[in-house]
Parts: C-alpha cells; structure tokens; sequence
C-alpha cells in the first residue's frame, strides 16, 4: 500500500455538549475506537498524515463544563479545554500562579494558543521525528527505537529516563503545573479519579505507547491547583530553536518559598529532556533549608542531571538542564 | 486472524514485527484446556491403577534413593524462579498490567542463560545426559504407550528409567522452546540499552530481526503451555512424592520400585541390599539424606 | 523622474490583502478534477512494478500518468515530473485523477508499486569514500569530458578519493582529494609568504529549503488543441515558452496564467518539472485537472540551497589586507542537474575581499537529497556567512577594527574577481560601509562587543554581501491608448518584489505620466508580453527598468513626430509631460496622449505597431504584433551600453545576546545598507533587505535539512521541523540605509536588490555570534543552540567534523 499524506481520511464526527454524552460515545466505541479532539492541534497533524485513522472522532468544542478557569488564591479549577491563550492572561493565575502562564504563554504561536487547549497541551503525544513519520518503532507498536539507535538523528530526543523509546514529552504547561502541585481531574464510564500532576505522565518503562494515565474511554475534565504554592517566587524557561511554533529544547518551572536567603520549600520540574516531565525530587530535597548561595545553586544543577544518559546528538542537553535548573534556583537567568 | 504481526518498514517494505499477541490467550486456553481434560480423563479412568513395586535389579537399593542432587535441585528452582519472572515480565504488560518490565525480563534472561549453559555443562560433562534422552527405545515404549491408550485390555504400564518418557518429551519441548527464547532473546538484547552496551537495532537486518521476533515469540508463548502443564502435574496428587524428590531430592526405596525398572535406572555405588517392599510409608521418617545412594 | 524613487501602491495590491488575489489553486474550470502525487519512499529505488488495478477500479478515479507517459529527459539533468527510477525520498513516481482529492488519496494507497532498493548516499563525503555508494547508476559527480564525437561536455562520472585523502577527516579537516573544478589568479605561494597571519578553517554549511508560501500546485484544461495552464512562477514570459518546450508544443498553443506567486526564491525561474503532470493528466482523462501541492510534497519537490562542506587558508598583511586566499569546496547537489554555487562562491569571495592570490578547487557531488535549484544569492548566501566570521578572526588578532579590516578589503569601481577577472559597473561598497556604519553606530556599539549583562554577552557582527545585480538586453512594450492610458506589457511575474509594477515606471517617467494613467498588464501569456528576463539572479529591476526606458523613449520619440506631423515644427521642438505632448516654447500647443493615441491608430505603421524594429525578440514580435492598432505603440530592445558586471552590495550590522547558559542567541538590532544604484521604490526595497536578512537570520540561526543515514529518509519536512524563522526571531525594529549612487551603466541607475540581503542577514548574524563568542568561529551554519552550548560548556560537539545533514 503507497503511502499519501496530507489528505484527512473521512471518520464519523461527534459533537456532544455535556461530557457525559461523550463519555457514553467513547464507551460506545470501545477501547481506541474513537478519538478525542479538542483542539485539533495534534490530532489534526496525525489524521492528515493518515498515521492514525481513527473510525469516530469525538470533538469536544461544544461542551461548555470544559471551560472556564475558576476560583482565586484558595486555589483554582481550570477547565481541560480552556484555551491556552486565556490561561496566559487570566489575571488570577498571573498573579499568583505566574509560572503557569509564563509558561502558557510559549506554547508554539498565538494562533495555536487560541486554539490549543490546556489539556490538548498535556496530553498531545510525543513529536519524535521517527514515531510522527510512521515508522513501526515501539510507540507505534513495533518493536524497534529508531531515534536511539548509533546512527540516529536525536537532539531533540531523551536525555533520561529513556526506556527503549527516547522520545520526549512536548508539553510546555505540563512541569508548570508539576510545580504547581496541580491534580488532574479524569472521569470516565465507571466515575471520576484525580491523579497528581507529576503520576500523570507515563513513561515508556511502563506503557511505552501512552504519554499519559488516561485510559481510553476516559476524558481529562479539569486541572486544579492548590493555593499551596500561591504567590511563590516562580521560575519558567524554555529554550528552542526558534522564538515560535516550536517545542522545548529543555524547559524548567518551579515554585519556592525563599525567606531570609533561605529556601523553605520547592517543586521543580524539567520537560523535553525525557519522555515524560520530570519532577526533580532530589534538587527540591537538597535545597530545601539550604541557603540561596552559590554553592546550592550548583549542587541542584549537578543533581538535575545525575544519571542521565545522552544519546548521539543531543550531550548538550546536559549543560542546558543543568543550568536552567541552576536559574530555576537562583530565581533568574 | 493473523498469526504474524506485520508493518511497513520506513521504505514502505513489509516487515515481521513478532506473533500476533491473541496467541497468548491461545496458549493460555491451551494449557487450561490439557489440565480439565486430563484431570476429567484421570478423574474418570482412575489413572495408571495397579502399579505395585517390582522387583529389584542387581544393585542394591537404600531406602532412599537419591533422584536430583542438592545442585539440580537448586537448578531447577533458579531457572523455574527466572522462567516465572520472564513469563510474567512478558506477558503481563501486553494483557494489561502495566509496569516497568524491560530490566527485570532482560536481567531474568540472562540469568536463565547462564542457568541453561550451566545445565548444559552438567548433564554432559557431570551426568547422563541420556537419562533424559528420547532414543529407540523410549520411542517403542512411546508407541506401545500410544497403543496400550487405545486397546480395551487395560494393561498396566511398564516401568521406566529414571526419567519417564513424558517427562523426557516435556523436556524435548522445555528444551526447544527454553534455547529458541534464550537465543532470541540474547539477540534482542542488542536492541535495547543495557549497562554494558547501548542499543543498536541495525545490527541485523530487518528480515532477520522480523524472524528472530516471531521465534521468540513463538517460544514464549508455547512456554506458557508448557509451564501451566508442568505445574499442573507437579500439584496433582498422585504426583506429589516426584514434586517432593524435587524439594528434598530423594524418593523411597518404594517409590522407585514401584515406578521405576532396575534394569533402566541402574543406581550405582554400595548400599545395602534390596529388602521387599515394606508397605506404604515409614520411610520419611528415616529421611537422612546423607545416606541415600547417589543415582 | 517624478514616478522612481517614490512609494506607490502596487496594483495587486488590493486583491491581496482582500483575498481575492488568485494564485494558481484559486482557479476553477467546468468539470474540473484533483490529482495525487505518489512519492518514493527510498532515497533511490527502481520502480519493478506498478499494479493500479484496484485503484483504478474504485469509483470516481479517472486515470493515471506515470514516467513513460511523459516526454524523455535529458543529459545531466534527467529530471522529469514523475520517475520510475526515484533518486530522493519524495520524488513523484506517478499521479492518479480523481473526482475529488479524498477519492485520488485513496486511489494511491490503493496502488501497488514494487520498488527495488538501490545504493544511496546521503553525505558527499560518503560517496567520495573508496568504494562509498554513488547517488546515480553512472556515478557520483558532474564532470566535463569528451563525448565519442570529440567535444567536452558535462556527464556524470565515477570519482572517489583515496583512503589517504580521508586521513585528515580525524582531525576535523576536510580531506581534498580529486577535485573536477578549479581557478586560480596571481601567484598563490608568493601571496601567502607576503602574509603575516595564515587562518586555515574547516567549514559546513547546510542544505535549506526554499519554502515558499505558496507551493508549485497547478490546474490544466486543454481547449480546442489548446493547453490553458495556471501555475506559480516568477517569469510569466519565460515559463510559457518553458512549458511549451517541456510539452513539445507551439508557444502559440499554451496559454498560460501566473499572475500572482507566493514566493519563488529561484525555485520557480521559469516554473517547475511538476507542471507537465496536469497538462498530461488532463489531455489523458479529458477533463481539467488541479494539482494542489501539499507543504509536505513542496518540501521535497521544492527545491534547495546546495550544502557546502568546505575549507579555505586566508592570509593578511598585518595591516589587514588580505593577500590570498585558498578554498575548496565540495557542492552537495542532490541528484539532478548542476548548479553553480560553488563557482559564484569562489567569485563573490574573491570579489569582497580582493585578495592579491586566490585558488579555487571544488567539486559536485550527487547525493539522494531532493534537488538543488538556485536560492536566492546562490552561492553567495552561503560563503559570506561562512567567511567573515574567519575575517573577524583575522581582524581580532592583528588588532584592527573589524569594520576597517572589510572597508580595506573591500572592492572599488576598478575590481577586477573571478577567474575572468570580471569588471564591475559600479561599486559603492565602502560609501556602503561608511553610511551603514553611521547609522548603526559602529564605533558606539563595537565597545559592547563581549559586554556581560547577566548571563548575556553582547555581539556585533558586519556581514558584507555582495551579489549579481541586472541583465539587459531584453525588449519593452507598451501601448498607449485612447483613453489616455499607458498599458505597460511585463513578462516578468509577480513574485511579490513589486518589479512589474516599479520597472513599469521607468517608461512612465519618460513619457511624464502620472501613475493612475498606467496600467500594468501581467501574468497571462494571452495579453501579448514582451520578452523578459527569467526574473532570476536579481536582474529584474536593472533589466526592466532598462527594457521599459528604452520603450518609453521610444514612444516618446513617436509622441513628438505625431504632434510635428500634425501641429507642424520638428520633433525634436516637442516634449512631454502631464498626459501631453506639447511644444516646448509654447506649452499650450500641443495634444493630449488619448489623442496621439487615436492619430498613431489613424497613421498606423510603426505608430500603431504595424512596423517594428527588426531587432525585436522573436518571442515579442507576435505579441506587438497583436497589439498593433490598438493605440500609440512604444516597442523596443534595450540597447543601452552595458559595460561590465552589475552587482549589488549589501552590508548587514547586526547586534544579538548569547546567553552563556544556555546557548540561546537574540538578534537584537539589525540594519542593512545598501549600494543597489537608483532606488526606485524605497518600500519596497526595505521589504527586500529586510525580508532577506530574516531568511538569513533562518540560515544563519535554525533552518536545516536532517536525515536518517541509515534509510536516507528527511525530518526537516515540515515547516516546524525544518524551522525557518518567525517573526519573533526577528528584532522589534530594523533599519536600512542606501547610498543611492545610480550605476552609471544604465539609464535609471538602478541595479538588482533581491539577493544579497540574505547573506548580508546571515553572515552579520555568524559574525556577532563569533563576537559573542569571544571571537570564536565556529564555523558550522547553522549556528543552532546545541552547537554553541557545547563550546560554551567544553563539551563534545553534537555533530561530528563535516557531518551534514544532522
């Protein structure tokens, strides 16, 4: 069979307006039948290429209880498919959950902010090189990792936590949020989960042909975030190639407390260096009490980047994360 | 439905990716499928009724004998111990239960290699390998099996040599199976970053990778049969003292006349001489392994 | 002049940013159907065979073209729209019809093709390896050789380089074996011995796409025996005459449509292979047929600058000259054709910086990498990028400044470069420097050069870009009507530069007629177009304005024989000037251009275009001879003395951040000045230097090709993998200046403006990069955020010596 792209294959298109009838759809279905669009930004990519052709695509633009971002510094819900652009400027979280909208306000170009959703951002699959051209790799449920081998074009690809597939988590918003503390809210046929922020994301160790927890038939409702972390002195950086329409090359949030020149807590995260975000444990524990200096600031550095495993092309993610994790410590570039 | 898994390669050429998974249920119902109709078969004929201990060879035969030295023993459990773990490692993750498997399955198999090779050494340079060998004659006594099963004069069933022929015929198949996987899946360890090399899936070529897929595949999943079977028979009660030799490596001067010929299993070494048979029991509690003759 | 030099709206203006501008897929014919294009998916493979009996069979499909239905291709360039032996990874293989796009996109997949794998290469230095793959059957490079019939001619050959050759690779130098190319001027070793400081440096540069907005889609209906074609092109004149000949048919029997392109950046000179396929697939179903290029398929069958893995020895007197300089290059070409990039290199390096001595040596080598066409400043983009960095160096360690350094250099109106030793018409390369320098604040802002704020250091970089600038030779036509109204025929397209618009007005001043009273008519063979330049290689605006002057004068000339034939006096007691030709003692006497007009229809012979100079084209004498009687008819070659080579000089300043952390780099100002001779349209031409220098900015900073070695496969194949720059990659405001001195070898003084910003953007770019480094060259473009955070951070380069493609 030749190979055409471009060309979006036809498929049974639903629009409900409530996601109980959305979740009665994707039951309807069955496992992987039908897919869920929000934005299209991803989606749309994968059905012109006619990699995934999925036979019904249920498209949740119409469902209002998505939307919307609510409450205060208490702590706030953000709707799944609030549009990356409102979240960028919603004055609530520019002012307490700053780290958030920074990082909200990078996501690829505004046009794609207007219409890309927060949850389409954390859940869009991976752009591995390989894996987006159709290659039978493991992702697609082949057996082999194309990006990983001595040969391959990888420095875009996995720094650690590579688990045969070295591809990369793409979302920008995703380590804000692990910073954050935030919990996503999933529901689906048999009720509703929360599943913390940073247990979201699923590596390929474990289920190396999903980016996240989320089980087919099932729908990212909401995100909230705790006031826990409200008014924290905040960090975001993410580098790329080009200043638009581009994933991170590394990217780095976190959230601390600093009293007195000394860090009372933290939450830091990475993204783009492994296939999902990565929550830096060990940095936030090693400078948590410490003071601000020097000296803390490149322990947590080295630490970031602790056994981590370059491949062919990509050894520069090292200094990259461990000096926006030094930034991220220092609370400036 | 297919048997193989198959996919475009980047050039759009076909490849085999492995065997299509649906066949872990097939072998999965296969090897509950042997237990119910064995056990119903069992169950309704009463099995191999009749078989009294014989009489004895030339050499003499202690009260225990000694069926699997403390190290087959240790073997047997190591390479059941990685086999279990590669089985779970395996399959598991493809019916569901998702967790990092990759390491533990790769480290399992090696480990069973290692196991394997060490056997290997052993029963060539240490033991008999016949003993487990499928030959002439343990084909006839095959055949005679095969017709004794069909024929209405329910004859009882000879006595064997040490190790009986379905058990050699399973470790035929444990054996095939066992070093198809193990061959495999060493290759396949090119393909994946371990701490001693880093991947490189170009070290075959795509045809090749495709067959060694489908041959580890294919073992695997037959390894699921084979295992519930061996299980199976290791449980079931009549079985029980063969289970127990495995534990404690002896079996009763009994038990080996009862189910063994002198003739086939000849034990070596002094002993005592061959008393008749006492009846059932009351060897356990003699049970010093120090005494039991070496087979 | 009243018309060049000023800003106008040109006359597309309107239908543009209203939306009702039509580009080649906008159009729309009775019964029309869509085509598909399927594409190879190795890097080289021959087709064994093709079934399309199921596609053929669904409903809906029409038909399908494949090779052997299209005319033969020849010699070094084989190139044909759709191919049974494919040599890159997206090369068409075939085209189905269909009724609609859904329907042929299945009829593809539907369709079995049973590709044989063969050798490829992908990296030049691969195949010139002993026993390394070749990218064609016959070989592996371009090179002239003597034919059975004793004359040299290009053929591709077998060349490979020695094991020895390859020693130095280790070292991150680039081995020069064989080479099929090479010039020198002056004594090279003498040169050199004169020089205090010897720079030697290894040098890659990458492959790019030229990704214009709009992609090569075209629609095709035959009427009649008639082809009508619309497609996208920058010459409008020359690709009606390139389709017939491709099609083997009479001009006369095309009529083809291009008025508006969404860029060409010299992919479309004189269209595209791919445009047979709908005049053949049409002609085969019977129906008119659009083919809508896809982003993807444009990625490959678009075109792209030819790589250069390269190495040059320079030498400087400890004043700065330079005494010599030594380079080779090996040109990585793709599969098809030969274009000169490395030639113009050589030259435009021997041009700006006049060395006493130079050698060029290089060579072409095929690889299995879509096919390489001229992209804008051919060559040129891509050494100037590569060597002021080298001159910076330079500059650095014999402690001069480095704008001095370039300014000593630089060429005056005497240079002589090349391996001919070329002449130029004009150079106001060091009023270029100096007026650039001004308003840039050179002397303020080099003191910033290494200035850490933070974890940021500033950088400041001067890239000249030198570039051909116009032709001549070709013919005007204009007509004036009746009504009063200047028609202005152009051949040249409209490729968004504004030339068929702003060359129009050459004729417009000389005939002192205000711009509302023109009309330019463009972009469709059936309203009879001059003969035009290919609208490549920036010749458009020294080449039109001269062709269309030439016209004016001429019509001028009939204006006054007009009014003496009927108001009495010579011709020469007349002039011309608001829409009348009138005396020039007495202005009241005189008549009105409408009524000249009606008087030439009533005079007729050469007035009305009845008679013609015999030195026309042959490609404008039907067209004028369409014309005649319409109106008064201004027709004529350009003649005018044309000594010498016309080039353009562009000087790029810019100023960007590196952040030492993370490798990440700003542009934060940039200024272009120019010596482009006559500005005509000021607008227009900042777009052009601006525009340029953000495609430089693109080359300098992120755009590349990527491939799998292993399958010779693209991932830079979407706009977002192959990452030329967006508008925030561009600094908030950019300036420009021009010298404005006219060329003194044509009759408006201008000369060609599209090339040269963009090696002006990219080499300022390099060149502040290495500033900010320290002076550190690099010498790999693209300067991505990898490569500079492995130097900042000491850490291996995640790109081994050479390698291209990564």
């Amino acid at each position: 069979m030749a190979v055409i792209r471009d060309m979006i294959p036809a498929f049974e298109l639903f629009q409900p307006t409530s996601v109980d009838e959305a979740i009665e759809i994707l039951d309807r279905y069955g496992r992987g039948e039908a897919w869920v669009l929000a934005g299209g930004l991803d989606s749309l990519d994968w059905f012109k290429d006619r990699i995934k052709r999925p036979e019904a695509v249920v498209e949740l633009g119409s469902v209002s209880e998505l939307k919307g971002i609510n409450g205060g510094t208490g702590g706030l819900e953000i709707g799944a498919l609030t549009p990356l652009a409102e979240v960028a400027r919603h004055a609530d979280i520019i002012d307490n959950f700053a780290v958030l909208s920074d990082a909200a306000s990078q996501v690829a170009t505004p046009q794609i902010r207007n219409q890309g959703t927060l949850g389409g951002n954390l859940i869009q699959d991976t752009r591995c090189w390989y894996y987006r051209g159709g290659w039978p790799c493991y992702r697609a449920g082949g057996n082999i990792c194309y990006a990983g081998t001595p040969k391959s074009m990888n420095r875009e690809h996995a720094v650690m936590g590579q688990s045969r597939c070295v591809a990369v988590n793409g979302s920008d918003t995703a380590p804000a949020l692990i910073a954050l503390d935030a919990q996503m809210v999933i529901r689906g046929s048999s009720g509703e989960r929360i599943v913390d922020a940073e247990d979201f994301f699923v590596g390929p160790a474990i289920d190396i042909q999903r980016m996240t927890v989320i089980e087919p038939g099932e729908l990212l409702v909401s995100i909230r975030i705790p006031g826990d972390w409200a008014g924290a002195r905040f960090y975001w950086e993410k580098v790329r190639d080009r200043q638009s329409w581009d994933w991170a090359l590394a990217s780095v949030a976190s959230a601390m407390f600093v009293s007195g020149g000394t860090i009372e807590r933290a939450r830091i995260a990475v993204n783009g260096v492994a296939p999902t975000p990565v929550r830096l444990t060990d940095v936030e524990n090693i400078v948590r009490g410490q003071p601000l200096s020097d000296g803390t600031i490149d322990a947590a550095g080295e630490l970031a980047i602790r056994g981590s495993r370059p491949l062919r092309h990509n050894d520069f993610k090292l200094p990259l994360t461990r000096n926006l994790v030094r930034r991220a410590v220092r609370g400036e570039a | 439905m297919e048997i193989l898994r198959t996919a475009a390669n980047p050039w759009g050429e076909n490849i085999l990716l492995g065997v299509a998974w649906w066949l872990i249920w097939a072998a999965l119902l296969a090897g509950v499928a042997f237990v119910v109709v064995h056990a119903v078969y069992v169950g309704a004929t009463g099995g191999k009724k009749g078989m009294t201990p014989g009489p004895a060879g030339a050499a003499p035969v202690p009260d225990k004998v000694e069926r699997h030295s403390r190290s087959s023993r240790t073997y047997h459990w190591l390479m059941a111990a990685s086999m279990l773990t590669l089985l779970v490692t395996a399959f598991f993750p493809l019916v569901g239960i998702q967790f990092a498997w990759v390491t533990i399955h790769w480290i399992a198999g090696v480990a069973l290699t290692l196991l394997v090779l060490w056997h290997i050494y052993d029963s060539f340079f240490r033991q008999d390998w016949r003993a487990v060998w499928i030959g002439g004659r343990e084909l006839g006594e095959m055949k005679t099996a095969v017709g004794r099963f069909f024929s209405r004069d329910k004859v009882p069933h000879p006595r064997m040599a040490k190790y009986h022929n379905d058990q050699r015929m399973f470790h035929h198949a444990a054996s095939i199976t066992g070093i198809g996987v193990i061959i495999t899946g060493l290759l396949m360890m090119f393909r994946i970053d371990t701490w001693f090399w880093a991947s490189n899936p170009y070290f075959l070529s795509d045809s090749t990778w495709g067959l060694v897929f489908v041959l580890h595949g294919l073992c695997g999943v037959g390894l699921i049969t084979l295992v519930i079977a061996h299980i199976y028979f290791a449980i079931r009660p009549e079985k029980r003292w063969m289970t127990r030799s495995m534990i404690k490596g002896w079996i009763t001067r009994e038990e080996y006349l009862t189910y063994y010929d002198p003739d086939k299993w000849l034990l070596e070494g002094e002993a005592k001489p061959v008393a008749a048979p006492s009846g059932s029991g009351g060897t356990d509690a003699q049970g010093d392994p120090e005494a039991v003759a070496p087979a | 002049m009243a018309l060049i030099g000023q800003d106008i709206i040109p006359p597309d203006l309107v239908a543009k940013v209203t939306g009702r501008a039509k580009f080649a897929e906008d159009f729309r014919a009775d019964g029309m159907v869509f085509a598909k294009l399927l594409l190879s998916p190795m890097p080289h493979a021959r087709v064994r065979s093709v079934d399309a009996s199921r596609a053929l069979a669904m409903p809906g499909v029409l038909g399908i073209l494949r090779a052997e239905d299209l005319p033969e291709g020849r010699g070094l360039a084989p190139e044909r729209a759709l191919t049974d032996e494919p040599m890159y990874v997206g090369e068409p293989v075939l085209a189905v019809a269909a009724v609609d796009e859904t329907t042929a996109a299945e009829a593809i997949e539907a369709i079995e093709v049973d590709f044989e794998p063969l050798p490829f290469a992908i990296d030049p230095l691969d195949s010139l390896r002993p026993g390394g793959p070749n990218a064609r059957l016959e070989g592996n490079v371009p090179r002239l050789a003597e034919d059975e019939e004793g004359r040299n001619r290009m053929t591709v050959q077998e060349l490979k380089w020695t094991e020895a050759d390859f020693a130095s690779l280790d070292e991150g130098k680039l081995p020069m074996g064989e080479h099929t190319d090479e010039w020198t001027h002056g004594e090279l070793d003498p040169a050199f011995s004169a020089a205090d400081l010897v720079l030697e440096d290894t040098m890659v540069h990458q492959s790019l796409t030229h990704h214009p907005m709009e992609p090569r889609s075209s629609m095709a209906y035959w009427d009649n025996g008639k082809l009508h074609i619309y497609a996208s092109t920058q010459s409008t004149q020359r690709t009606h005459g390139a389709i017939a000949g491709q099609l083997g048919l009479d001009p006369s029997d095309v009529v083809f449509v291009g008025q508006y392109c969404g860029g060409g950046f010299g992919s479309k000179i004189a269209g595209a292979p791919i445009y047979v396929v709908t005049a053949l697939l049409s002609q085969k179903v019977g129906r008119p047929v659009m083919l809508r290029i896809t982003r993807y398929e444009e990625n490959y069958i678009g075109r792209g600058r030819p790589g250069f893995q390269a190495w040059t020895k320079m030498g400087f007197r400890s004043d700065g000259k330079m005494t010599a300089i030594d380079l080779y290059i090996v040109q990585d070409h793709g599969p098809y054709g030969r274009s000169g990039d490395h030639l113009t290199a050589a030259g435009v390096a021997d041009l700006m910086y006049q060395p006493d001595a130079m050698r060029f040596r290089g060579l072409t080598v095929y690889t299995n990498t879509p096919p390489r066409s001229a992209q804008r400043a051919p060559g040129g983009a891509q050494i100037v990028a590569m060597l002021e960095p080298i001159v910076d160096k330079a500059a650095r360690e014999l402690g001069i400044d480095r704008l001095e350094i370039r300014k000593l250099n630089a060429p005056d109106h005497d240079a002589e470069f090349g391996a001919n030793r070329g002449r130029l018409t004009s150079a106001f390369v060091r009023e270029a420097f100096d007026i650039g320098a001004e308003r840039f604040d050179w002397d303020g802002r080099k003191t910033r050069s290494g200035e850490r704020n933070g974890t940021k250091v500033t950088g400041v970089g001067i890239g000249l870009s030198p570039f051909v600038g116009g032709s001549s030779g070709f013919d005007g036509l204009l007509v004036l009507r009746p009504d009063g109204v200047l028609h202005i025929h152009q051949g040249i397209g409209n490729l968004g530069t504004h030339s068929m618009a702003d060359t129009g007005r050459a004729a417009a001043d000389v005939l002192g007629l205000e711009w509302d009273r023109c009309a330019i008519i463009w972009g469709d063979s059936s309203q009879h177009l001059p003969r035009s330049s290919v609208q490549a290689g920036s010749q458009t605006t020294h080449a039109h304005t001269r062709a269309n002057h030439a016209a004016g004068m001429d019509m001028k000339q009939k204006l006054q024989e007009i009014a003496a034939i009927d108001l009495g006096g010579s011709p020469a007691s007349y002039d011309v000037g608001g829409g009348r030709v009138f005396a020039s003692s007495s202005p009241g006497r005189g008549m009105s251009f409408a009524r000249a007009a009606e008087r030439a229809i009533e005079l007729g012979g050469k007035y009305s275009g009845q008679e013609l100079p015999e030195d026309l084209h042959g490609d404008t004498v039907p067209s004028a001879t369409a014309l005649a009687g319409q109106g008064l008819m201004g027709v004529a070659r350009d003649n005018y003395s044309h000594e010498g080579a016309t080039w353009s000089f562009v000087v790029g300043f810019a100023e960007v951040e590196l952040d030492v952390e993370t490798g990440d780099v700003r542009i934060v100002d940039y200024l272009a000045s120019t010596d482009c001779g006559t500005v005509v349209h000021p607008r227009s031409l900042g777009a052009q230097l601006h525009g340029g220098a953000i495609q430089g900015f693109g080359q300098a900073r992120s755009q590349k090709w990527v491939f799998d070695p292993t399958w010779g496969v693209p991932f830079a194949h979407r706009l977002y993998t192959a990452r030329p720059p967006g508008i925030l990659d561009v600094p908030l405001q950019m300036d420009w200046v021009a010298v404005e001195e006219p060329d003194p070898q044509t009759p408006v003084g201008a000369k060609g403006i599209g090339e040269p910003p963009v090696g002006a953007g990219s080499a300022a770019v390099t060149s502040a990069i290495a500033d900010a480094l320290g002076g550190k060259c690099l010498c790999r473009i693209p300067l991505t955020t990898d490569v500079i955070l492995a130097e900042l951070a000491g850490r291996a380069q995640p790109h081994r010596p050479l390698e291209i493609h990564s």
